[in-house]
Parts: C-alpha cells; sequence; structure tokens
C-alpha cells in the first residue's frame, strides 16, 4: 500500500546551467552572495502563497543565542492543511526557526528574540503568553525517537495526561484513535502495557507521531524525523506523514531533498538563518526563480 | 615491557589481590568466630596433680577454650625440668620449641570462684575427664554454672486433718520410663495453722543396683519440671512488665491528666488563650473562603480558555487546601464551648481522673497479689547442682547454703556423651534465643531482639526521613537554581558536610535535637516575648513575605527575553527578603507566648531527651550529602530529549521533573538511599549522644496510641558490640557474643542493602525496557 509520492521525479530533472563550468570560478549567486557579504537581501517569497491561509505567520522574526545572531528577519506564512518543507544546509537555523514556533528555545539560557510571530493570529512571543498552553496546541517529533520511559500507552496520552484527563475511556479511545492516525495499533494493540522502550525505531518514532497528534494540535512540528532510521522505516514515516497531512498542517525540517520534494508541498530554502526562496514544493524543484536554490536541489552546491 | 603498560598491570592486579584478600580476611574472621559461638564444648573433669606427692589432687568441671604456650617463670621452668629428668612430665604438656603449654578453662560459677575463667598449665593436670553426668547450666544472672545433679527438692503445700501425724517415707515411683526413689516427708507449715503442711518431695542421686548412675533420676526429674517453672516465670515476668506496667502507665497518665486540667483552668481564667484561638480561628475561614474563591476564579478563567484543567486540577486542590485547614481546625482548640476549663469543668475532671486511679489501683494490687502466690510456689522448687567439690549452686551470693530455684535456669546443656542431633538441637536453640529473646545478665547473655529491631527501626525512619529531603534539595540544585557561584559554592559546602567527623553531628543532635528542640516541645519557649511585641513582629514579616511576592514578579523577566542586569539585582533582594522573612518566622515561633509544649503537665522530659526520632535526625543529617549528590548525579543523566519531548507535549517544568526526570533518576536515587542506609546502620558515636541505650526499657514501637514511641530510646547493634567488647562486667566472657552480634550486624546491613539493591534492578529493568 505505498502511496504514490507527491511531485513524482521532481528532483530527479536536471537542468543543465550554462555558467556552470567544472574548476572554474565558482557562479555569482544574487541572494546568498548578499548573505555571505551581511548585506539585506530579499527573500524570493512566490506569490502562489498569497492565496494561501495561513496558520503560523511569522514577521520579521530575529532570534540571537547569547551574542549570536541565529535568525534574521524571517518573513513567512505557514499554509492551512499543508505540508511545509524548510530545507538547507546545517547550520542553517531551520531547527532553530521550529522550535521557535513551539517557544522549546525558551529552554536554553540567554536566548532572545524580536519581531512577531501568530499562531492562528494569537501571538506566540507575547508577555501575557502562556508557554503551556501554547505548546499543547502544537505537536512536536524530534530528530531522534524519544519515547519516554513508561507503558506504550502512558506515552501515547501524555500530552492529555499533563492536561489533567483522567478518564479511562477517554484516554483509551484517544489513544487507539492516534496509534490507527500512526499506523501503529495493529503491531501494539496487544502490547500496550509493555514499555515503550522496547519498540523498533521507526516504531518508536510512529509512537512519537502518535503522541504529537493525540492532542490535536494546530501544527505538527516535525523535525528531521527520519534522519535516525532506516529507508524503510523512513518509508514508512512518509507515508504516515502523507496521511495526516490531510488533517493536520505540518512543518518539518528535513536534509534529505527528496524528502522534501516527496511529502511536501511547499518548500523554503534558508541559508545562514535567512530565508532564500519560499514557494509550492513543485516550483522550487522544477523551476526555481533564484539560482542558488536550483543548484541546491539539484545538489551542486550545499 | 614497561613501553607496553605490563608493570602496571601486574602492580594493578596485585593491589586489587590485597584489597580482596583484606575484605575476605575480614568477613571470613567474623563468620568464622561468630558461628561457632553457640556450638556446646565438651566439659572436662580436670584433677591437678597434687605437687609434693604426685598423688591426684583438687578437681574442677571447666570447658576448654583454647591452648597456648606460655613463659612459665624462673620457678615453674625449673619444676618443670626437675618433672622431666623424673620422667614423670605428662605426655604433651610441651610444644615443639619445648615451650610449656597452658589451657583456658571457663569454669563459671561466679558466686564461689569470683573469676569464670582459669589457666591452667598442662603440667599441672594429672588427668582429664568428661564425665556424662557433666551439665552447664545458662542462668538469668551470675553467668553460667558447670557441676552434676544431685538433687530436686519440690515442695507443695496440702490441706491435712488437723491431728493426722506427720508422715515420712519413701517408695519407688515410676516417671520416664524409670523407676526413681522419692522420699516424701511432711514438714510444718509455714502458716503454723496446723492443717496446712509442706510435702516435699526429694529426687536424690545415688547410685543404686538398678541404677548405677543415680544422677539420671535427677536429671530427668529437674528436666521434667524445668518446663513447667519456665513457663511460671515467663508469667511472672509477663504480670510485672505489661499489666503491671500498664496499669502504672494509666495511673501515671491520670495524674497527668489532673495537672493538665489545672494548667488549662489557670490560662482559661487569664482570657488571653481565647483570644489567641478567636485569632487562629479567623484565619483558617478566611484561608479556606480564599482557597474557594481561587479555585472559582481559576476556573472561569480556564473554561474561558477552552482548557480542560478546571475540573481536573482546580478543584482537586482547592479541596486538598480546605481539608488542611479544616484538619488544623479540629486540632486547635475552639475557644467557645464546653473546652474551656471552667471551675466546674476543673472539679468534674478531677473527680473523674481520681476514681479512675483508686479503681487502677484496685487493679494494681490483684496483680500484685497473683505475682506473688506464683512467686511462693517458685521458691518451692529447688534443684542442686554441684561443682567438683561438692558445693551446690546457691540461690543468690548471699545466701550460700539454700539451693537454686529450678527456675533459674533459662537452659541446661550436657554436651558430654551426647550425639551430634542434640548438639545441632543445642546451636539451634541458642540462635533462637540469640535473635528473639531479651538480653539478660547486664548483656552479656540471652537474644539481642530489642537491639536488631532498635538498628532496623532507627535505619529505616533515617531513609524515610533523609530521601525525600535530599530528593527536594537535589532537585532545586539541579533544576530550578540558576547554575552559578552561588549554586557551586553550596555543592562545596555539602560535599563538606560529608566529611565532617560524625562525632560532631553527635554532639550538634544532643545540643540541637534533644535540648533545644525537644524541650522546646516538651515544654515550650523558655523566655517567650510579650504579646504586643510578638504581633508587631508578626505584622513585620507579614510585610517582608509580601515585599518578596511582588518582587519575584518584577524580577521575571518578560517571556522569551533573557534577564537584564536589574532583574539579577532583583532576584537578590527577593533572596534577601526571603532569608529576612524565614528567619524572623523562625524567631517568631521559637518565642511565641501563646504555645507551652504538649507536655507542660508532666514532669520528666519527654521529647527532651535522647531518643529513636532524635537519634533519625541526627544521622539524616549526617547522611544528607550522599543523597544529595547521588540524586543531582541521577537527575542530571536524564537526556535532554526526554524533557525536551515532555516540554514539547505541552508539560509544565513540575510535571516534567515528577513524570520524566524522577521516575528515570529513581534507580540514581535508590543508590544514594542505599549508601546512606548503610552508612547509616553502622553508625555508632554520634547514637552514644542522642539516643542508644546500653539498655532500653521498651520498645519503640508498641500496640498503645500512638503506636510509634518516637521519643523512647533504644539499642543499637554498633553500640551493643561496644558495650559487649568493654563495657561488660566480665569482657572475658563476653567476647564470644561480640563476634557473633558483629556478625549480625554485617548480615543486617547486607540485608538492607540487598533489598534496596534489587528494587533498584527492577527500576532499571523497568525504565531499559524489556528488549534493546
Amino acid at each position: 500500500m505505498i502511496t504514490e509520492p507527491k511531485n513524482q521525479g521532481a528532483s530527479i530533472k536536471r537542468i543543465t546551467m550554462p555558467g556552470s563550468v567544472v574548476g572554474g570560478a565558482p557562479p555569482a549567486y544574487r541572494v546568498i552572495d548578499a548573505i555571505r557579504r551581511n548585506e539585506p537581501s530579499t527573500p524570493e517569497v512566490h506569490d502562489t502563497l498569497d492565496r494561501e491561509e495561513a496558520v503560523v505567520e511569522m514577521k520579521n522574526f530575529c532570534l540571537w543565542y547569547g551574542s549570536t545572531q541565529a535568525l534574521f528577519e524571517i518573513s513567512m506564512k505557514i499554509s492551512r492543511g499543508k505540508v511545509t518543507a524548510l530545507i538547507g544546509p546545517s547550520g542553517c537555523g531551520k531547527s532553530t526557526l521550529l522550535r521557535s514556533v513551539n517557544r522549546l528555545n525558551d529552554l536554553v539560557d540567554g536566548v532572545r528574540v524580536r519581531g512577531g510571530m501568530l499562531l492562528n493570529s494569537d501571538p506566540i512571543y507575547a508577555p501575557h503568553v502562556d508557554v503551556i498552553d501554547l505548546r499543547k496546541r502544537l505537536g512536536m517529533v524530534f530528530q531522534k525517537p524519544n519515547p519516554f520511559p513508561m507503558s506504550i500507552f502512558e506515552n501515547v496520552i501524555y500530552p492529555l495526561r499533563v492536561d489533567g484527563e483522567r478518564r479511562r475511556g477517554v484516554l483509551k479511545d484517544a489513544a487507539e484513535r492516534c496509534l490507527k492516525s500512526a499506523a501503529l495499533w495493529d503491531e501494539v494493540k496487544d502490547r500496550l502495557d509493555e514499555s515503550a522502550l522496547g519498540l523498533s525505531g521507526g516504531q518508536q518514532q510512529r509512537l512519537c507521531i502518535a503522541r504529537a497528534i493525540v492532542a490535536e494540535p494546530e501544527v505538527l512540528l516535525l523535525d528531521e524525523p527520519c534522519s535516525a532510521l532506516d529507508p524503510i522505516a523512513t518509508l514508512r514515516i512518509e507515508e504516515l506523514i502523507h496521511e495526516i497531512s490531510e488533517r493536520y498542517t505540518v512543518l518539518i525540517v528535513t536534509h534529505n531533498m527528496q524528502q522534501a520534494a516527496r511529502v511536501s508541498d511547499f518548500t523554503a530554502l534558508m541559508y545562514l538563518g535567512r530565508l532564500v526562496e519560499y514557494g509550492r514544493t513543485a516550483d522550487i524543484f522544477q523551476n526555481p526563480r533564484l539560482r542558488e536554490t536550483e543548484d541546491y536541489v539539484t545538489g551542486r552546491f550545499g | 615491557m614497561t613501553a607496553r603498560g605490563e608493570p602496571a598491570v601486574w602492580l594493578m592486579g596485585l593491589a586489587l589481590t590485597v584489597s580482596l584478600v583484606a575484605i575476605a580476611l575480614l568477613v571470613g574472621l567474623v563468620a568464622y568466630e561468630g558461628a561457632r559461638t553457640f556450638w556446646p564444648r565438651p566439659i572436662h573433669l580436670v584433677t591437678l596433680a597434687d605437687r609434693a606427692t604426685d598423688a591426684p589432687g583438687a578437681a574442677f568441671l571447666g570447658l576448654p577454650m583454647k591452648e597456648e604456650a606460655y613463659d612459665p617463670g624462673d620457678e615453674a621452668a625449673a619444676e618443670i625440668e626437675a618433672l622431666r629428668q623424673r620422667g614423670a612430665l605428662p605426655e604433651g604438656s610441651l610444644d615443639a620449641d619445648g615451650r610449656p603449654l597452658r589451657r583456658q578453662y571457663r569454669v563459671g560459677n561466679r558466686e564461689l570462684t569470683g573469676v569464670p575463667f582459669r589457666w591452667v598449665p598442662l603440667y599441672e593436670i594429672a588427668s582429664v575427664e568428661t564425665p556424662p553426668s557433666a551439665v552447664l547450666l545458662e542462668r538469668w544472672a551470675w553467668g553460667v554454672w558447670v557441676g552434676t545433679p544431685r538433687a530436686l527438692l519440690l515442695q507443695d503445700e496440702i490441706e491435712v486433718p488437723k491431728d493426722q501425724p506427720i508422715v515420712e517415707e519413701e517408695w519407688i515411683e515410676a516417671a520416664g520410663g524409670r523407676s526413681v526413689r522419692v522420699t516424701r516427708r511432711e514438714i510444718e507449715g509455714p502458716a503454723g495453722e496446723g492443717m496446712r503442711r509442706v510435702r516435699e518431695r526429694r529426687y536424690l542421686a545415688e547410685a543404686t543396683p538398678e541404677d548405677p548412675e543415680g544422677w539420671r533420676r535427677v536429671w530427668d526429674a529437674f528436666l521434667a519440671s524445668h518446663g513447667v517453672a519456665s513457663a511460671r516465670l515467663a508469667q511472672i515476668r509477663s504480670l510485672s512488665r505489661y499489666d503491671m506496667g500498664r496499669v502504672n502507665d494509666r495511673i501515671n497518665d491520670a495524674t497527668i491528666e489532673i495537672l493538665r486540667a489545672k494548667q488549662e483552668a489557670l490560662k482559661a481564667a487569664d482570657g488571653s488563650r481565647r483570644r489567641a484561638g478567636w485569632g487562629l480561628w479567623s484565619v483558617i475561614a478566611v484561608s479556606a473562603f480564599g482557597a474557594v474563591c481561587g479555585a472559582f476564579a481559576l476556573g472561569r478563567k480556564a473554561r474561558a480558555l477552552e482548557f480542560s484543567r478546571p475540573k481536573f486540577v482546580v478543584w482537586p486542590r482547592a479541596a486538598w487546601c480546605v481539608a488542611a485547614l479544616l484538619l488544623l481546625a479540629a486540632w486547635t482548640e475552639r475557644p467557645w464551648g464546653e473546652s474551656v476549663m471552667t471551675p466546674q469543668r476543673l472539679a468534674e475532671v478531677i473527680g473523674e481522673q481520681e476514681s479512675m486511679i483508686a479503681g487502677l489501683q484496685r487493679e494494681y494490687a490483684e496483680v500484685e497479689s497473683r505475682i506473688r502466690e506464683l512467686e511462693s510456689q517458685d521458691a518451692r522448687e529447688r534443684v542442686e547442682f554441684v561443682q567438683a567439690d561438692g558445693r551446690f549452686a546457691p540461690v543468690s551470693q548471699s545466701s550460700l547454703d539454700e539451693p537454686m530455684r529450678v527456675s533459674q535456669v533459662v537452659r541446661a546443656v550436657k554436651p558430654n556423651g551426647g550425639s551430634t542431633g542434640e548438639a545441632v538441637g543445642v546451636y539451634l536453640a541458642r540462635w533462637g534465643e540469640f535473635l528473639s529473646g531479651d538480653p539478660r545478665d547486664a548483656n552479656t547473655e540471652g537474644g539481642v531482639f530489642p537491639v536488631i529491631f532498635g538498628t532496623v527501626m532507627m535505619t529505616m525512619l533515617l531513609s524515610i526521613i533523609v530521601v525525600p529531603f535530599g530528593i527536594v534539595a537535589a532537585l532545586y540544585l539541579r533544576e530550578y537554581a540558576r547554575q552559578g557561584a552561588v549554586t557551586s559554592i553550596l555543592r562545596i559546602a555539602i560535599n563538606n558536610l560529608a566529611g565532617v567527623p560524625s562525632i560532631v553531628f553527635g554532639m550538634f543532635g544532643l545540643a540541637f535535637f534533644c535540648v533545644t528542640v525537644g524541650k522546646y516541645i516538651d515544654r515550650g519557649p523558655e523566655a517567650p516575648i510579650e504579646r504586643g511585641g510578638w504581633w508587631w513582629l508578626a505584622a513585620g514579616a507579614a510585610i517582608l513575605v509580601a515585599g518578596a511576592l511582588v518582587m519575584a514578579v518584577m524580577a521575571r523577566p518578560a517571556p522569551g527575553c533573557s534577564p537584564q542586569r536589574r532583574h539579577a539585582m532583583m532576584g537578590w533582594a527577593v533572596s534577601i527578603l526571603w532569608v529576612a522573612a524565614a528567619a524572623l518566622a523562625v524567631y517568631l515561633v521559637a518565642r511565641t507566648p501563646y504555645f507551652d509544649g504538649f507536655f507542660s503537665a508532666k514532669p520528666g522530659p519527654t521529647f527532651g531527651t535522647r531518643g529513636i526520632l532524635w537519634a533519625s535526625l541526627t544521622l539524616a543529617l549526617l547522611t544528607l550529602p550522599v543523597v544529595i549528590v547521588a540524586t543531582e548525579e541521577a537527575v542530571a543523566a536524564v537526556p535532554r530529549s526526554m524533557r525536551e519531548g515532555s516540554y514539547g507535549c505541552g508539560a509544565s517544568k513540575w510535571q516534567t521533573i515528577r513524570r520524566i526526570v524522577l521516575p528515570g533518576a529513581m534507580p540514581g536515587i535508590m543508590t544514594g538511599m542505599i549508601l546512606a542506609m548503610a552508612r547509616g546502620a553502622g553508625e555508632v558515636a554520634p547514637l552514644m549522644f542522642v539516643g542508644a541505650m546500653k539498655q532500653a526499657p521498651k520498645l519503640p514501637v508498641s500496640l498503645d496510641w500512638p503506636f510509634l514511641h518516637a521519643e523512647r530510646s533504644f539499642m543499637h547493634l554498633g553500640f551493643h558490640i561496644y558495650d559487649l567488647g568493654f563495657q561488660a562486667p566480665d569482657s572475658e566472657a563476653a567476647r564470644p557474643l561480640v563476634w557473633t552480634t558483629t556478625l549480625l550486624l554485617l548480615a543486617i546491613v547486607v540485608f538492607l542493602n540487598l533489598s534496596a539493591i534489587l528494587i533498584r534492578a527492577r527500576l532499571r529493568a523497568k525504565n531499559r525496557g524489556s528488549a534493546v
């Protein structure tokens, strides 16, 4: 039951650029060169996004770790009910941006932010915001599967537990619903009371996804969810993302260009803490406006 | 070889071997010496050679303990030389180097011999026999008696017609499958009424044609009557200890109740108590109202946010608050109603208590007469065990011509000529008594049950106290406190606390817990401040707390921003305010004029003396650093991904700590607890200051309210070992018991540690999961 990946073949198509000479001088890039020189640059945001309804909206969002600035003037909208992928070379700030949405960066000492971020038009970084309530509205899955050292059942319903839900029936229904959504129910339904640490890596990651969606989040944040998994498990997670994207808004960080091409509707390319190009995945991969994007998705740069 | 590091390997292996051998030696020695103490030894009838004539001379009975070569001195050496030249030196009386040997005998019979041990040079011994009739008696007092049975005297009171002549007769009685010659004679009864007489039956050890070993009759008859006599003695002890003790305690309680009522009446007359009661009640009422209102407000706010917390979190918490306040209210004296001591009520209470005392005194007299009756029966059963010179074991040192009572014997062991099965029986019976009995004869004999109980209970109490404190302190240090200079200094201080000599903790415990806190609990503050001044100070403390709360809110940086310099300054100010408020609160409690102790009516100290609670607290303080350090390490080892996962699910900091960090750190915390328990159970020096006693009159647990008597003193194995080894009246006799007690202490520490380790292993398995 392998589903048809979206935008099939997008990454396979190679476009030979006239200026790319092997061994010659590096090609000139409009945005990235400006970023490298630390000059202000305007990211290329496609107008196809204007038609979309935004769930998360960032306006000139900046973030510092101590005195080091990690994010520069990020302005982008995450579309409702779609899968948005963040791609870019290592250290470009895509994970930081993801973790800024549910304010997980607050745990790091010496973090400062400037600029705005809205979740369904509620401010995320306003002084009166209850961070706990905010995080309850978002689900997050991490790079490495991190099931808690408790039973599978308790793992899945953890967000409900910390929200104070104690009715056994509600918890049971929620666990079954989410494990079914995460395509894990058939594998674990007979051992819900066993430790979650006994599951395989792929099962653990699907358990984490089930846990992330149990509280019906407004946005699901996935931080390189497949990077610690083998190809088969990766495939299953991708199918799962595809399935749950019908009901949730998904923001996914990935290193893997093919993965971004397969699972996402929109793709944003970041570089050194700045947004470079943002548009529909098909456009980014097949018809990018910037040469640097073209080179990055085809693997000639990055 | 140097380059490949092999010398280092050899050195390390050597060091490890030395350590292992040292440990094995320690455990082996303790186990060997401790295990053999209770094995029955044979009894020798030693006849000494008369040096003048070489004919057999004086004889004695004794248990051989050990042999050694010794330096005899010139005179004895000359004598040995002379004997050797004559060829009259007994074989085996010199060792391989030609040095004379001597043997130590345990001769017991302290009333007559004075010294219970005796060294005998082997060359002086003419002969050694092991007579089957020799018996070792373990007695309630005066150590052991070694002798042979000679006679058993049983008397009972009979009623006869007034003019019946006194009868004296002899006949053969079949008893225990053996025919026994019994002499019966009647003697005038002590009442002298003529119709009550004492009839005496005498079992005598004399050789008869059909029973050449006459002592067996006495032995069998003794064994039969010993069971009855022991049961009777147990009954006497239980009556005087429990029944009489309980009646006594109740009389004491009633007396104290009267004193307390009088004090209450004085206070009620003065009126200030009533005002304080109203004050406390209004505080309780206002707080309960506040809790309910707060719950309402929170609930409304939460409902507005469509958030499911109110039903499940806010209301139960409010209910808990109200319940706690109601409990406080129930405990607080109501300033209205009957409980206020009016003169009429005082008279009522005194009348009630006095009639109760009169009833109790009648009960006391009944118990006393019952004990007297049993004791007079006990005094009529006597037995004669004679040592080699024919003198029998006396009833006490002051009346040497009266044979001892049957009930004075705890256990009679006849080791010579017995089978291995009998020896094993004696061995097990002695272990049984050791583990389950009370100590007797100034702790040198008998069991150590109260000692085991005290040790285990103190260790349990100590871990119950130290673990929560240690966990909370470590969590604050690691999870909440901002890491910096202050936390580093705190950590250094905690580690230094672990290095303070334990005797210092003992001194502190005595000075602070027993004398200061205990006395406060008993009698209230020594010099309370004046009432008006107290309220002014209380108002000051309230202002400090309010100021600290307000500044704490201001000291928090805006969400998502790192703290500025002014926030740090504000934080310091808040800390100073909190410290000042806490100090003032402690001062207010310590000098309050509204408290005068829970036991002020009692004449002696209750908590103001050494006790198991203070000992546990002192040792908790001593072991706190161990728990804090272990917990901190365990908490730090919980992976960051777990915490982030929990925060990502919308858990608060406390929820993350409680549901993720603490369960993950539990095995490490258990390790800290194990270390603390091991250290606490083995500590002796501080206990001598704060609670361990040579003999505690009662166990710290009983069936009387409040079941756990934390103020009572207790016995501890470590202190018991010290006491046996150095404080016993006869340390030579107590030495084997020192080994056995040491073995027991080791076993208990191992047992406590092992159970904690098992629990930890199960936790670890749970955390690690079944597979992977």
